[in-house]
């Protein structure tokens, strides 16, 4: 890059970012997520000392000493987290069992190795603490000095000091609590005196001492407070360091959460040094050193929980706000982190809680059962407000620090220029030198005057008064605050203007006005924040560090060895996780995140400020642990409350209400808020991007396939009522899917879906087409009985042919699987269960819907090959059989013989086949199964018909079909026929697409166009294809028997098949006794169908009606109106019957001739009927003449 | 006043003056990776449409493949 660009250029560079639209779609539901963090550190730790020569002298002393400390609390803090990340290595390290064990050698010669560097940071350790306290007491003692004592000690030192105390707090608990430290190094030691390393006597000292050291509790702040106890009057200086912290505590002084619990530790322990033989804290607070009563109550407020009040006082002000938003921030962080300390520091038994195990661990009662439900949704809730504020808070971030540096310049040069000037006068009129020289340093310091000098025409400067028309001096604005040196020199040096008390000296305060130090103290005060704003960002971050709630080395401690790690049962962020998922409170459902976002907060915790990869190797194989869990758990909710939602939405409303009525209430499913959940496309977790949406789409993919294959093992389980079931299952499932899909865009089409459930991609005919022809074929088709007057199937129970049908069991699954919910299942069961007692229209109509044209196609297919095998099989034999056993002739005994005598007639004709064994079961169960072949065919393409005038009305609007409107008087039909296709001309499809699509479009709308159209003008019929079919099946010449030998018909003789059929509706017309079962019963109106479509296709209808036995009989009984037993037959009962099954078959007559019709009708074009004309029969007698006269 | 005392006022105001550049510089660098991380944000989201998209069509090609494909081992 040889080409040069200018400062400027870059800038306004940087400045067209902002118009660049760079928007993300998914709603912001989680904590800060940023993959480049910039921290613009500008604290130097007094390393620009030097350059403030303007400064007091002994200010600019004190900052060195004040760097240096600031350096060995940072390596304290290296120390603290080595003692507190510490893990025991020597559980882990084999032990020698027996002093002859051979590698004996070689275990302790590792054990050194491994554990050596270890140990040396122990050493290191050790030497820290005795330098830091070495140096500390030096400190003390040089501040208690006598002449020093009367000196003005800063604020800033005080607190360092009091940092220190802290320090050594920490250090000595953490040494106090790790056991395990202790236990290795015996370990090593053990090891190192064997293999002798530690050869010189330096060497075995130093060890002699590290293992003193460790050993001993307290050992840190026991030598510490010996230490302090010999300098003389340090316990007064101890006293300012409670005091200055006691101070801050109640001005709330501080920012993050950890400063305060600073403050307050170091009351506790600085209370603890300072109590001793010598001195007595509670003499010191009746020298109003200190107030312990104040101390006590903090101690009290500050270890309990306790409800922190929301002012709404809103600041205007930017910078205010900020401020404001850091602060609020750092008290819900304290509150909740207080709350789990508590909680740690408190755990749970089982007599407390009766969830609690007996035998439940440590860790486990202080977190898991620790909490109570509310306990927990409340804590969720102020991490949410954590994090939700946290991510607004940055995103002005860049608003905020702009605001803060140019109100600081502002702030700082006003006062340093304006503001100062009047004490200063004062100080030069009334020669007060030290003041004069304190203000001075401080301008000097900071002072950014608007034309590089002070203007020396300033009569403040000479202690005059300003002139009548005042003093005119402008004051430049910049956009940059203060450096941390120079506010720290600031402060410090006005500190000392106002500070009340300096040993025994005589304060400053009283030569400076009243104004003055209100001005000067007010100054102070506020710019106290002011580091912490102009390191906003890490500020921000450090105020909304949840990291400790992950932390648990006390407790893995505690556990001597048996735990490596806990579970995540046991860990907050995935209890807290857990319970949102748990209570399903559409109110948290968007919150889920942010329990997540703490291990964001620990991973980040242990790489910045740990430093130990181990503990990020421990989150994170936690995370993928708890990721994978809630990635599961969320989606099958998510899965499940979609499915009960389209369940509800599909359930009968009348059932509802009737069940309301009942008092039963079906709960609609509270509205979750998974919408936002779903559309997450990038969460972040532990610097990885997680596409949620895609990783919810593929398991809910998963369940949605589970769930329509269930519906289909369930249909395959169960016999050919539950298809109404099946059909239901899949539209709820549909439904699902459909409202799923508005958020999910990574669900599969659910047609695709579907057809993969039902075998139907690879294969031609699906599991539904496979299993409604199984179930036809073997249950169907042999055991129900059709009734025309309910128009259904019902299944016949009296007979059994054949074994009983066994099916698979459908798999046990989860309600969500199948209608959604428990109580959705319990409903949808009733009201499926209506559908089960029979086969009527609502199962047809499912079936042609679920099957498609495919389907019925191949069902149908089937079915005819059934018929052929029935017609040219059992039927066929038997008709063989029984033709035989027919009477050769049997007349129309005339009326003269009265009814009964024509039954008698009838039944000594028929006698054979009336006793023949099989006709009753055998026989009648055939036909009936053709029977239902046939119905089956006939309902089928009914509910057909049905669907597609369904689709026709459907489309017609699109098509440009309207109906005719309703015509007033006066106005013209042509007329408003117009009107209404021009008022919905933007409907039509064809000339719409014409206009607007390419011609390839216009092309497709045509051929769908027409296609629609078609069907609707040909009036095609399957049945009447199936009857034609089956017309074909009848070729065996016995249907039609031997020529008539008179050229015309047969009309006594019995070989045709309706003379068959008559005699078999002789036999089936039989009264029937008391225990015996009807035909209708046993076989349904389906025995009657197979009859008489035989006899319509045969075209012998006209012959079986006019020649029929039993018509016969009827007719005969109707004129002599007789009643009478025969044989054991009453004529009246028998009549009776006669009388039904005529009116039975005519009916079937008429609806097989509409279809027949119908079909020749079109292909002939013509209606009327062909008549053939016959030579008028010649009476046998003249037959002989005529041939004899031939 | 003394030459000294002026020489160090102007070094002072030289020093706000550098820092309040250095201030411009990091307000800008700031300023870059905000962007880039909206930026990030807004690619990954429109990337993972796209990937949703991709992976869409895959599923819709392997099933209109096993759809075109039945039968196919008879031949």
């Amino acid at each position: 890059m040889s080409e040069k660009v200018t400062l400027s250029d870059a800038l306004s560079n940087v400045d067209v970012l902002d118009e660049l639209s760079i928007p993300d779609q998914q709603p912001c539901i989680e904590a800060q997520t940023i993959n480049i963090d910039y921290q613009a550190n500008f604290d130097t730790n007094f390393e620009d000392r030097n350059a403030f020569v303007t400064g007091m002298a002994k200010y600019i002393e004190e900052a060195t000493v004040h760097a240096n400390l600031n350096d060995l609390l940072v390596a304290g803090n290296t120390h603290a987290v080595m003692l507190y990340t510490w893990r025991c290595c020597s559980r882990a390290i084999p032990q020698p069992k027996s002093n002859e064990q051979p590698n004996r050698v070689e275990i302790y010669e590792k054990t050194v190795e491994v554990l050596g560097p270890e140990v040396e940071k122990l050493l290191a350790f050790m030497y820290f603490q005795k330098t830091a306290s070495e140096m500390f007491c030096g400190e003390v003692r040089r501040l208690c000095h006598q002449e020093k004592r009367k000196d003005f000690v800063s604020e800033a030192y005080l607190l360092t000091l009091g940092k220190f105390i802290n320090m050594f707090a920490v250090l000595d608990e953490l040494k106090n609590m790790k056991s395990s430290v202790k236990n290795d190094y015996s370990t090593y030691r053990r090891a190192a005196q064997f293999l002798k390393v530690m050869s010189d006597s330096q060497k075995l000292q130093e060890s002699q001492n590290l293992s003193m050291f460790l050993a001993t509790q307290n050992k840190i702040r026991d030598d510490l407070k010996r230490n302090l106890e010999s300098i003389p009057g340090c316990d007064e200086l101890l006293g300012d360091v409670v005091n200055i912290c006691l101070q801050m505590f109640e001005n709330k002084m501080f920012l993050s959460p950890g400063e305060k619990h600073m403050l307050v530790k170091v009351m506790g322990f600085g209370l603890y040094l300072i109590d001793g033989e010598q001195c007595n804290i509670n003499r010191l607070d009746q020298k109003k050193k200190i107030r312990l009563e104040k101390i006590d109550r903090i101690f009290k407020v500050t270890t309990t929980f306790k409800e922190t009040p929301r002012t709404d006082m809103e600041n205007k002000d930017l910078v205010d706000l900020a401020l404001r938003g850091l602060q609020l921030l750092s008290q819900w962080t304290s509150v909740v982190t207080e709350l789990c300390s508590w909680k740690l520091l408190h755990p749970t038994d089982p007599h407390q809680n009766k969830e609690c195990p007996a035998e439940a661990e440590e860790y486990e009662r202080a977190t898991r059962y620790n909490y109570s439900s509310e306990e927990k949704s409340g804590l969720i809730e102020v991490i949410a407000m954590i994090k939700g504020l946290q991510v607004l808070m940055a995103r002005m971030e860049s608003v905020f620090s702009d605001a803060i540096r140019r109100h600081l310049y502002a702030e700082t040069q006003d006062f340093v220029q304006l503001a100062l000037r009047d004490p200063l006068r004062k100080a030069i009129k009334n020669k007060k030198d030290m003041i004069r020289v304190i203000i001075m340093s401080v301008r000097e310091t900071c002072a950014d005057w608007m034309r590089g000098t002070e203007p020396a025409d300033d009569p403040a400067l000479k202690g005059k008064k300003d002139p009548e028309n005042g003093f005119e001096l402008k004051v430049p604005r910049r956009n940059v605050g203060p450096s941390s040196t120079q506010l720290y020199m600031v402060r410090t040096m006005l500190e000392s203007l106002i500070a009340d008390k300096s040993g025994g000296k005589r304060t400053l305060r009283k030569d400076i006005d009243e104004r003055a130090l209100a001005a000067i103290d007010q100054f102070h005060k506020g710019s106290f924040f002011w580091s912490y704003l102009l390191n906003f960002t890490d500020s921000l971050q450090q105020c909304c560090d949840l990291s400790q709630l992950w932390y648990r080395e006390f407790y893995l401690e505690m556990t001597m060895g048996r735990r490596i790690q806990f579970p995540i049962d046991m860990s907050m962020p995935w209890i807290l996780t857990d319970h949102i998922l748990r209570t399903r409170d559409p109110s948290m459902t968007e919150c889920v995140l942010y329990p997540l976002d703490l291990y964001n907060d620990a991973a980040h915790y242990s790489l910045t400020k740990f430093r130990k990869q181990f503990l990020y190797d421990e989150i994170e194989a936690e995370v993928n642990l708890c990721f994978d869990q809630f990635v599961h758990k969320l989606s099958e909710h998510i899965f499940g409350y979609y499915k009960s939602l389209a369940g509800n939405i599909l359930l009968d409303r009348r059932f509802r209400q009737e069940c309301m009525a009942l008092g039963t209430t079906l709960p609609w499913p509270p509205a979750a808020r998974y919408e936002s959940l779903m559309r997450q496309r990038h969460v972040q977790l532990l610097g990885r991007s997680i596409d949620l949406s895609r990783l919810i789409g593929q398991r809910i993919n998963a369940d949605m396939y589970k769930s329509l294959d269930l519906a289909l093992a369930r249909f395959e389980a169960a016999d050919i009522t539950s298809i109404v079931e099946l059909e239901h299952l899949i539209n709820v499932n549909r439904l699902a899917h459909q409202l799923m899909q508005e958020h999910l865009g990574s669900l599969d089409p659910f047609d695709n879906m579907f057809r993969e459930a039902n075998h139907n991609v690879l294969a031609p005919y699906g599991r539904i087409t496979l299993h409604v022809f199984w179930e036809l074929n073997f249950d169907f088709l042999p055991t129900y009985c059709y009734n025309a007057a309910t128009n259904r199937f019902v299944k016949g129970r009296e007979l059994q042919f054949g074994q009983n049908v066994q099916r698979d069991k459908p798999p046990q699954m989860m309600p969500a699987y199948v209608w959604g919910s428990k109580a959705l299942n319990t409903s949808y069961h009733a009201i499926m269960s209506q559908f089960n007692g029979f086969v009527g229209p609502p199962h047809f109509k499912s079936i042609v819907r679920l099957l498609g044209y495919q389907g019925i196609a191949v069902v149908m297919e089937e079915l005819l090959k059934i018929v052929k095998t029935l017609i040219q099989g059992n039927i066929l034999q038997f008709a063989r059989t029984l033709m035989n056993a027919m009477p050769k002739q049997c007349k129309l005994p005339r009326y003269d013989y009265g009814s009964i005598g024509v039954l008698g007639y009838y039944r000594a004709q028929l006698t054979d086949i009336v006793q023949y064994p099989d006709a009753k079961t055998e026989l009648f169960h055939n036909f009936r199964e053709m029977g239902n072949t046939i119905l089956f065919c006939l309902m089928a393409e009914q509910a057909m018909s049905q669907e597609e005038t369904c689709d026709l009305l459907h489309a017609a609007p699109f098509q440009n079909i309207i109906p005719r409107p309703h015509i007033k008087e006066g106005e013209r039909q042509e007329v408003k026929q117009k009107k209404l296709e021009a008022k919905y001309a933007a409907l039509q499809i064809v000339p719409n697409i014409e206009k607007l699509g390419s011609s390839e479009q216009s092309f497709i709308a045509k051929e769908g166009d027409l296609l629609t159209r078609e069907r609707l003008c040909c009036g095609l019929s399957i049945f009447d294809m199936i009857l034609t079919r089956i017309r074909g099946f009848l070729d065996d010449p016995i249907w039609k028997g031997p020529a008539p030998q008179n050229g015309v018909m047969h009309v006594d003789e019995c070989l045709e098949f309706h003379r068959l059929w008559s005699a078999l509706q002789f036999v089936y017309c039989i009264p029937v006794g008391q225990n015996e079962f009807t035909v209708e019963q046993m076989f349904g109106e389906g025995l009657h169908w197979a009859g008489c479509t035989m006899i319509v296709l045969l075209d012998q209808t006209r012959k079986f009606e006019a020649l029929d036995y039993c018509y016969h009989i009827l007719r005969v009984q109707k004129v002599d109106n007789k009643d009478g037993v025969h044989k054991g037959i009453s004529l009246q009962k028998m009549v009776e019957r006669i009388r039904r099954f005529q009116v039975l078959n005519g009916q079937i007559f008429a609806v097989l001739n509409k279809y027949l019709k119908a079909s020749s009708s079109e292909v002939e074009s013509s209606s009327v009927e062909h008549v053939r004309c016959f030579q008028p029969p010649v009476h046998p007698n003249n037959a002989q003449a005529r041939s004899g006269i031939r | 006043m003394s030459s000294g005392k002026q020489a160090l006022q102007r070094q002072t105001q030289q020093d706000w003056e550098n820092r309040a550049d250095v201030e411009v510089i990091t307000s800008s660098i700031k300023k870059i990776a905000d962007f880039l991380n909206s930026f990030d944000m807004s690619c990954r989201f429109k990337l993972a449409e796209l990937n949703e998209k991709l992976t869409g069509l895959e599923r819709s090609i392997e099933y209109l493949e096993a759809k075109v494909s039945k039968g196919g081992t008879l031949n």
